[in-house]
């Protein structure tokens, strides 16, 4: 069986050519099995893979930019109400203050008005006092004048008269 | 010089029915089971994030062989890169047997002539199915029906010139490094033959001149001229596939 024998140095023999077109359609299958797919496969999970990480990637920017929007709402929201907080507070204080302002400067005229009425009444209580002393040192005079009592009761409206008259005559 | 002789494969079995297997057969099979070894050993164990240089290298493989298969046909045909792939790495390693003392299946005119048959079937089929079966058989008769037997004869050309173009190349290299063997014994001997007594026997029969020579021959016949001619056949397939499919206008 073993060397057989040689074939010759160009010989055609039909089955030689089959076989040799079916070992490289059976290389064509193994290569195809054992390389091609598991390197296309590999690739392609690598693919997905990469994918995969860029959508990932893209999900947490995505959530990252909602984070921000949602932190500077808050803190605009803060802002405005630490605002209005302290406009409130000023409006507030404000009022309170010319609230304050108001009443001393009322109270101040209250006072200033007590302080006129006073020295008013004071005033007059001196002028009566002395149209009074007044009256009495004329009636004393009078009396030395004329050396008679005069009746002070008698004569006493018609002297404050006379008095008011000078002090009209005076004030003029 | 008288024991030279050129001569085809060696059979080694003989089957039933008149068939035969020979170191061509067998060779083939050998360059095949290596072939399918390295990719199990390439590809076992791959991950999507590659840790071993295996799995770089199989990438690379199949990535270069797809593009080049896809820049050479087109994004159409990528499904003709395992076959292109197998019929590189088989003729490939075919011819590289040589430099293994190994009888190269490609200097047997019956592996290029199955080869080149694949390649002129399947021109004939895209032919056939990019203009219709009438169309490519008027396609003979054109420009004048006298031209028919000239255009069979051009069409068979092809399958035939790719094989013999193969088979040649391999072939006379294995015939070339024989001849240059025999020679560079011969001269050996005549050589050191002239050396008297004991030691004239003993330098004629140890392979002095045969040590350097004919390796440099194999690095052009086998490695150069194996990988050169591989690469023409894969070109040649791929590029009449693809302009056979071309809609002809």
């Amino acid at each position: 069986m073993l060397l057989a024998g040689t074939l010759e140095f160009i010989s055609l023999n039909v089955w030689h050519i089959v076989m040799a077109i079916g070992n490289l359609l059976i290389l064509m299958l193994i290569l195809k099995k054992f390389l091609f797919k598991p390197v296309q496969k590999i690739l392609k999970q690598r693919e997905e893979e990469v994918a995969k990480i860029y959508s990932d990637a893209d999900d947490a920017l995505a959530k990252a930019n909602e984070d921000k929007n949602t932190y500077e709402q808050k803190m605009m929201s803060a802002k405005q109400e630490a605002d209005n907080l302290i406009k409130t507070a000023t409006e507030r204080a404000k009022q309170e203050s010319s609230e304050i302002v108001a009443a001393a400067r009322s109270e101040a005229e209250r006072r200033l008005k007590n302080a006129d009425e006073d020295i008013e009444l004071a005033k007059r209580k001196a002028a009566d006092e002395m149209k009074n002393s007044i009256s009495e040192m004329v009636i004393g005079i009078a009396e030395q004048v004329v050396e008679k009592e005069i009746d002070a009761d008698a004569h006493s409206a018609l002297i404050d008269e006379a008095i008011d008259s000078l002090g009209d005559m005076y004030e003029k | 010089m008288s024991d030279i002789s050129v001569s085809g494969a060696k059979i080694l079995f003989e089957l039933p029915f008149g068939l035969t297997i020979s170191e061509t057969q067998v060779n083939m099979w050998i360059v095949m089971a290596v072939i399918a070894a390295i990719c199990i050993w390439l590809t076992h164990g791959m991950k999507v994030k590659p840790d071993s240089k295996r799995q770089i290298v199989a990438e690379f493989l199949v990535k270069t062989v797809t593009n080049f298969v896809e820049s050479n046909m087109g994004k159409r045909f990528s499904g003709f890169t395992p076959y292109v792939a197998a019929l590189f790495s088989l003729a490939l390693c075919s011819s590289l047997l040589s430099l293994l003392g190994m009888y190269p299946p490609t200097s047997d005119l019956n592996t290029t002539l199955g080869w080149a048959l694949v390649t002129f079937v399947l021109i004939t089929y895209y032919k056939i199915r990019t203009s219709g079966i009438g169309k490519y058989l008027k396609g003979f008769t054109e420009p004048v029906f006298l031209m028919t037997p000239m255009n069979i004869i051009g069409e068979m050309a092809t399958p035939v010139s790719m094989a013999f173009r193969m088979f040649g190349n391999v072939a006379s290299g294995s015939i070339i490094s024989t001849l240059v063997y025999a020679g560079l014994a011969w001269l050996n001997q005549a050589v050191f033959g002239w050396l008297p007594g004991v030691l004239g026997d003993m330098a004629a029969e140890l392979p002095i001149l045969q040590l350097g020579i004919p390796a440099i021959l194999s690095i052009y016949f086998d490695v150069f001229s194996g990988v050169l001619q591989a690469f023409i056949f894969c070109m040649l397939t791929m590029l009449y596939i693809a302009s056979a499919a071309e809609v002809e206008t």
